[in-house]
């Protein structure tokens, strides 16, 4: 964090420091080991007196006698040193035996060491100034200090060494003395001392407190990383049991391996790869604190480790799942030297960081999670003694290795356990696809069978009648002609539908023969156009609609125009005129037709409709006008063959939604009316009555379809062209709606010429009316 | 001292596990309740400054864990305190009946040191069951201040905080001046520097 504040400053003030020392400060000139007398490069760097001393010792170190006490604390040091290293590495590689190995090292170590240490109390107090600070400590805490504390003045620094070289001493000189406890409280006093002086001296007189307490822990730092690694002194001194209880800490660690979280209730889901991540750097965190050498160092390891736990607890956490969390940590790391590690820190470190702040905190908690394990019982794992026996007997028989066991168990476990997660997610994958495929199946059924039930509609509705549509213009065209025809025609069609195809297709035959010539014009245009829509409408069943509008826009088209021929043309209309308000009023178009009928005089009619029709280029009109009425006609023609028609009804009802469609209704009457003279027919229709509410949709239609026929008026001429087409019209009733659509159709495009050519949808309208 | 505060406490909140003491915490530290963020309670930069009679405090506030079978080793936690909360769930009897053993694990492990009692939960009465008479009775025959409080609804919880450290900040004034009447400033200091360790409050 120091270098993390200052760090940007750093460079500045490093330029800034240089500067000076191009001078040669005067801290530079001092002698090295900080003792205020002035050096020489001569002696390296020291005053005369620390020279010698420093010569001295280096002779001893040659020598290398155990019987001089010197050297062979260096020699432990060393030696411990090199052991630290290896003893956190094999921390790290986490290997249980090679950890007791090392156990037993130590143990012989430490057994050397007290042994040793009496004659080396001995020697401090013979030759307490003879020991020495070895000047890399010294350069080095000057280099540290002006990486940290770049803004702050040499004298500080120079204080800072003084005050650590002191320390340092005074902790050497004591720890032969004192008790540990004794010796813990002398730290105490010195970091207070350090304090004081701070707070009194002018060379820190405008120093926030804060830098104050970092200068604090930079002093605790380097000489408790010096005093730490001076055997016997600070860490696990000489005098306690802290080397004995470390390893039987590790025992009972190793012991309880098979605590595992349930036991503990902390909530941690170790099949969760994240929290597993954050256990690990726990772990390690823990593992790594013996590796630090000053309590701060320490304090900060095991800082981190708890951030892991608390992340590890997961949201909100509270000291309730940290604790918990926390022993569990411990125990799967196994630390070593915990002991060691807690009450060094707890002997040495600055007392004020302890009680406070973050660190302190947290290693409180790490305080309260040891002594948990240390005082662990059944009661506090909530189970019973006797499984707690048997769980505590356990370890022994698989032996030192319970720990790289539980590892191996923990990680196959845990294998076992995302594999189990995986093979489930690819179940439910492989379910939803399989869900998923059942339900594409189904629906594929379903639009299959939807398509082929519109195209079966389709196909109903529509397919086979264009061809007679062609004959019915013909038919239209040669009804003026073919009137005696037309009336040998009806007579056949009353014995049956059946009879009436073939007599229809000798109509067929016949009105080619008569007047081919303008029929032909038309058909060609008509039957592309019905022939497209057809396909169209076979294709695609949504395009029905589509189709319609545009039938009826045709309808529309013609309407108008049919309009204008009637009116231009009829003047017998008039009567029909009157007539037709009655109809309108007796709700039923059958009804009306037959009304009509009577009304109008059939013969009149027919011979005015003919000779309308011989001038035929002009009878165009009247044919459509025609049309409307005959529709009524062939109704009553149909009243013979009353299912078919009431058939046709429905299926334009079906087709053509909009009044236009009624237009078209109305045109077909016409035709009708020329049947409606027969009167077994109309009889018939009355007898169709009861479908008359069907009928009565089309009344509707029809009252704007007589509207336009008012308009037209002429029914007469009309009638005989139905009357032409009522032949026809049986057999369209076979072939249903189309085919005298079709020839109404012809009537409208033979009347209005190629213009009107385009309506060809009009007729298939009229057409299904005239059904 | 140019800090930014001029008295730093440190405050343990002590009560049976899942009173919630840590709710109480977060709401005064953060005002919030049961944050969905990762929180780190009880430690230093989780700490709030308040400012009484101009004098600014710095509170830092331990959690402990509440379970039973951690209350033999929780001692740790006592060192250096100048005040404790000990909470209690008004809503679950037993943790009104802990609160004596808590009491009595407080002058275990110090000597002298400022108590106040929270009833916490006290957001729902139909499922109140310590009723407040009997909790009164209990503070004032144990000379302890009473709040019940609701960390769900901030009923009293800054209230309670901010007695809490009026007291300790009076009592560390009238230390103070204690220590100014007796003789020997440096000496004392000394001394309470050292009990401060063993003892948990000065």
């Amino acid at each position: 964090m120091w270098y993390g504040t200052n760090l940007q400053r750093s460079y500045k003030y490093m330029m800034f420091s240089k500067m000076p020392s191009l001078r040669i400060d005067q801290s530079d000139l001092k002698c090295k080991n900080g003792c205020d007398y002035f050096g020489n490069p001569q002696w390296q760097g020291y005053c005369s007196k620390c020279h010698r001393e420093q010569l001295q010792r280096q002779r001893w170190a040659e020598k290398g006698s155990s019987t001089l006490p010197k050297p062979e604390q260096k020699k432990e040091s060393g030696f411990k040193l090199t052991s630290h290293s290896s003893f956190s590495k094999f921390e790290e590689k986490r290997l249980r035996q090679s950890e007791t190995l090392k156990k037993a090292n130590l143990l012989k170590f430490s057994v050397f060491k007290k042994s040793s240490t009496d004659d080396h109390d001995h020697a401090m107090e013979r030759k307490p100034p003879e020991f020495k600070i070895p000047p890399m400590v010294n350069e080095g805490m000057k280099r540290d200090f002006r990486l940290r504390f770049p803004n702050l003045t040499p004298q500080m620094d120079r204080d800072a060494r003084l005050f650590a070289h002191s320390f340092i001493m005074d902790v050497i000189k004591c720890s032969n003395v004192m008790t540990v406890d004794e010796l813990s409280e002398r730290v105490q006093r010195q970091y207070q001392r350090f304090m004081k002086h701070m707070d009194s001296s002018s060379h820190f007189a405008n120093v926030e407190p804060d830098t104050k307490e970092l200068l604090m822990d930079f002093v605790e730092k380097h000489a408790m990383t010096y005093l730490h690694e001076l055997p016997s002194v600070v860490f696990s001194p000489a005098g306690t049991e802290d080397e004995r209880l470390d390893r039987a800490m590790s025992e009972r660690i190793q012991q309880l391996s098979w605590v595992g979280e349930t036991h503990l209730e902390c909530k941690l889901d170790r099949t969760n790869a994240a929290c597993r991540q954050l256990l690990y750097k726990a772990i390690s965190e823990l593992l790594g604190m013996d590796a630090a050498l000053s309590p701060g160092g320490k304090v900060a390891r095991v800082r981190r480790a708890c951030r892991h736990v608390l992340a590890l607890c997961g949201a909100p956490a509270s000291a309730d799942d940290l604790l918990p969390a926390l022993i569990f940590t411990v125990l799967k790391a196994n630390p070593p030297r915990l002991v060691s590690n807690i009450n060094f820190v707890t002997r040495f470190c600055n007392a004020q960081r302890l009680m406070t702040g973050e660190g302190g905190y947290y290693f409180t908690n790490l305080c309260c999670a040891v002594s948990f394990i240390e005082n662990l019982t059944p009661e506090s794992l909530n189970m019973d003694r006797k499984e707690f026996d048997c769980y505590m007997a356990m370890p022994a028989s698989i032996g030192g290795s319970a720990w790289a066991a539980a590892l191996s168990l923990c990680g196959a476990s845990r294998e076992a356990e995302e594999q189990r997660l995986q093979v489930e997610n690819l179940m439910a994958e492989t379910r939803a696809l399989k869900e998923k495929g059942d339900q594409l199946a189904v629906n594929a059924e379903s639009f299959e069978k939807e398509i082929a039930k519109k195209v079966q509609d389709v196909l109903a509705k529509t397919p086979l009648e264009i061809k007679p549509r062609r004959e019915l213009p013909r038919l239209g065209s040669l009804t003026a002609a073919t009137a005696a025809l037309i009336d040998l025609e009806v007579d056949k069609l009353n014995p049956s539908q059946i009879n009436n195809v073939p007599k229809i297709e000798q109509h067929e035959s016949i009105p080619p023969l008569v007047e081919q010539e303008p029929l032909n014009t038309n058909k060609p245009k008509l039957c592309p156009d019905l022939h497209n829509a057809c396909g169209s409408t076979e294709a695609q069943p949504k395009n029905l609609p589509a189709t319609s509008t545009n039938l009826q826009e045709n309808v529309t088209q013609i309407i108008p125009q049919n309009q204008n021929y009637l009116e231009s043309e009829l003047i017998v209309t008039n009567i029909q005129y009157q007539d037709e308000p009655i109809i309108t009023f007796s709700q039923t178009p059958e009804d009306k037709s037959p009304s009509r009928s009577p009304l109008n005089p059939w013969e009149v009619k027919q011979t005015s409709s003919l000779e309308l029709l011989t001038p035929s280029p002009l009878g165009f009109t009247p044919f459509d006008s025609r049309s409307i009425d005959e529709l009524m006609t062939p109704d009553d023609f149909g009243s013979e063959q009353v299912p078919g028609l009431s058939n046709v009804n429905y299926d334009i009802d079906l087709s053509d939604f909009s009044g236009d469609n009624s237009l078209a209704e109305d045109v077909p009457r016409e035709p009708k009316d020329p049947f409606s003279p027969d009167p077994k027919k109309y009889y018939p229709f009355e007898a169709r009555d009861p479908f008359s509410p069907i009928l009565d949709k089309f009344d509707e239609f029809t009252l704007v379809d007589t509207k336009t026929n008012e308009t037209s008026g002429a029914f007469e001429v009309i009638h005989r062209a139905s009357s032409s087409r009522d032949p026809f019209s049986p057999v369209l009733q076979e072939s249903f709606s189309l085919e005298r659509d079709a020839s109404l159709l012809d009537d409208s495009h033979s009347p209005t010429s190629t213009s009107l050519l385009p309506s060809p949808l009009l007729p298939q309208t009229s057409k299904t009316n005239d059904h | 001292m140019s800090r930014e505060f001029d008295h730093l406490f440190k405050l343990l909140i002590i009560g049976d596990s899942g009173v919630g003491k840590s709710c109480l915490l977060l709401r005064f530290a953060d005002n919030t309740f049961s944050g969905s963020y990762i929180t780190t309670i009880g430690v230093d930069f989780k700490i709030r400054t308040l400012e009484i009679n101009g004098e600014r405090v710095k509170l830092q506030i331990w959690d402990t864990a509440g379970q039973e079978r951690f209350r033999t080793i929780t001692s740790t936690y006592y060192r250096g305190t100048h005040g404790v909360i000990v909470v209690y769930d008004v809503t679950n009897g037993e943790s009104f009946a802990n609160v004596k053993r808590w009491l009595h694990e407080i002058e275990q492990n110090c000597d002298v040191v400022n108590k106040v009692l929270v009833g916490n939960k006290n957001d729902c009465p139909s499922r109140k069951v310590v009723v407040t008479e009997d909790a009164q009775r209990f503070a004032n025959q144990m000379n302890i201040p009473l709040f019940e409080t609701s960390a769900k609804e901030n009923i009293n919880v800054e209230e309670m905080f901010l007695t809490i450290t009026k007291m300790v900040l009076r009592s560390k004034l009238e230390m103070k001046e204690r220590q100014n009447v007796t003789a020997n400033d440096v000496v004392n200091i000394r001394k309470s520097g050292h009990k401060s360790k063993k003892k948990c409050c000065q």
